[in-house]
């Protein structure tokens, strides 16, 4: 069964490592990428080990595939689990995309089409693992730069349905919402309405690239006001979730994320009502 | 049929295709973008590569090193979940052709790239200590067999690559000069956090290259003497409490 979580996170990078061993941040918990703490041992472990004894953790993967033609790969499952035994998340995440087919890894997060025989391939494979890993999986939206002509319906209605038929839950990921919007000219806020608030677990936040006409989802630069006007919006719908930022590229220093995620705070306490425990209270119930 | 199997496989011929007339072909399935697709998986996979390959990187250049890794790409794409692992096959890849690479001494600095990254994240291990080697009774010495740190390698390689590899490892722009022909080992491991590594010489490399291949002390002497130690049990002994003091042994196996 999945945990409960409060407050605002942040991705655990190994630029902050010291950061985060040497004094206390304020961060409330952290998001690691599973992927990079699959190796047999040394500095990624060590760190791991040091600083989960300070912070609430929750797992964050990229390679489940679960969209995928191929059959899941267990053993990476098994791994994965392994993880789970050391890190004690509260939950564990990974994408609403396929990554590759035919063996092959892409090592990106592929758009799925939004049909009926997606939906029920995907919904199984989703039991599936959370068969195995003993806790429902949660899973986020990912940005796209295409859409499938066979599309039956639309992506946030393809998400719902998901929900009903294999009880997963949600990580929502506000800026891929907007930059979605922008790629494929949807309105981000149906989106929001659409999306079903009592499986929301985890909301991420973060920067991308503008090129006028669309957008590519790098991780690399600060959030821009449409994101936060958008994770204002959908605070205001589902009261507090937890949220935190997301960094890939262009690491800044640590104080400079946590400054960011003071925006966050505030942008919460306003619209959510100040009060942090409230998307609690709402799961609890 | 699939549809689901076939439109996944059309989209990844496209992306690795990176093609923009296979990209064009296929209106039928998408709107929008696929390029971003393509630019983005090679343009990630090369970073992989040049995080792999940190020195490999540097000494060949960020224009040399594209053109190398895109060859790379084409030919081996990934079929691991983590890109930790992606470019295990990059030394068997430059070497097998004599035109990928502008000089040879590049397999060797690409050898120690992947020991290295292999050391920094192999598993843990307590060394084996003085002490413990010290309460072995005398006479069961000529059988023992020793295990190695999980994190050690032990490298073959033709040109003196150190003081290149390890000045680019320390600051992008040094100054370096080609490296020398010169044919020797090198062993890569880590102690602690820390990762390690120093040359052989011939006599050491031969004891090891015999510990690793599960020789026992009495073997290991054979081996020293057949290759002209004057007093194999001696240096061989001393080999041992070498390795002991710098992490490299990680047990006693019983002979």
């Amino acid at each position: 069964m999945n945990k409960h979580l409060e407050g605002f996170g942040l991705g655990l990078r190994s630029e902050h490592y010291r950061d985060f061993v040497e004094s206390p941040q304020r961060v409330d918990w952290l998001e690691i990428i599973s992927e990079n703490y699959l190796v047999p041992g040394g500095k990624p472990l060590h760190f791991l080990d040091r600083i989960r004894r300070d912070y609430p953790m929750v797992m964050h993967g990229v390679s489940l595939s679960i969209g995928s033609s191929d059959p899941l790969d267990f053993n990476y499952l098994r791994q994965l689990k392994a993880l789970a035994g050391r890190v004690e998340p509260a939950w564990i995440s990974d994408h609403l995309c396929w990554t590759g087919t035919d063996a092959i890894n892409l090592h990106d997060l592929l758009p799925l089409p939004y049909t009926e025989q997606c939906l029920r391939h995907v919904s199984a494979r989703i039991v599936q693992v959370q068969d195995f890993l003993g806790r429902p999986l949660v899973m986020e939206n990912a940005s796209t730069y295409v859409t499938f002509q066979s599309d039956e319906i639309s992506e946030w209605e393809f998400i719902n349905e998901l929900v009903q038929r294999s009880g997963c839950e949600l990580l929502l990921d506000v800026n891929n919402v907007y930059v979605s919007s922008v790629n494929h000219g949807f309105d981000p806020h149906a989106f929001i309405d659409a999306i079903p608030v009592a499986s929301v677990r985890q909301i991420h936040l973060a920067g991308h690239e503008d090129h006028g006409d669309y957008i590519i989802d790098t991780h690399d630069q600060s959030i821009v006001d449409p994101v936060w006007d958008l994770y204002a919006y959908t605070m205001k719908r589902t009261g507090f979730i937890p949220t935190m930022i997301e960094r890939d590229d262009n690491i800044p220093p640590l104080t400079e994320l946590i400054a960011e995620l003071d925006m966050a705070r505030e942008i919460a306490r306003v619209e959510a009502s100040g009060d942090s425990s409230r998307g609690a209270e709402r799961v609890a119930a | 049929m699939n549809t689901l199997l076939a439109l996944q496989q059309r989209f990844q011929k496209a992306v690795i295709s990176g093609d923009q007339q296979y990209a064009n072909a296929m209106p039928g399935d998408v709107r929008g973008r696929l390029e971003i697709y393509a630019n983005a998986y090679r343009g990630r996979l090369i970073d992989v590569l040049a995080d792999n390959y940190p020195v490999l990187y540097r000494a060949m250049g960020d224009a040399a090193f594209r053109e190398l890794a895109n060859t790379y790409i084409s030919a081996q794409p990934s079929t691991f979940r983590s890109v930790r692992w992606y470019g295990d096959g990059l030394v068997d890849f430059i070497t097998e052709e004599d035109d990928r690479i502008p000089h040879p001494a590049l397999a060797d600095i690409a050898r120690m790239d992947w020991a290295t990254r292999a050391a920094f994240d192999a598993a843990d291990a307590n060394p084996l200590t003085h002490a413990e080697l010290a309460g072995i009774a005398p006479e069961k010495w000529s059988d023992l067999r020793f295990s190695l740190v999980p994190s050690f390698d032990l490298i073959d390689i033709d040109w003196a690559i150190e003081a290149l590899w390890h000045a680019l490892n320390n600051d992008e722009n040094a100054e370096t000069e080609a490296p020398e022909a010169h044919r020797h080992s090198l062993i890569i491991w880590r102690y602690g956090l820390e990762t390690r590594w120093r040359a052989l010489q011939p006599l050491e490399a031969l004891a090891l290259k015999a510990v690793q291949s599960g020789a026992s002390f009495a073997q290991c002497c054979v081996t020293l003497m057949e290759n002209g130690s004057t007093d194999p049990a001696a240096e061989a002994a001393q080999f041992l409490q070498l390795w002991i003091t710098e992490g490299v042994l990680a047990s006693v196996l019983s002979g």
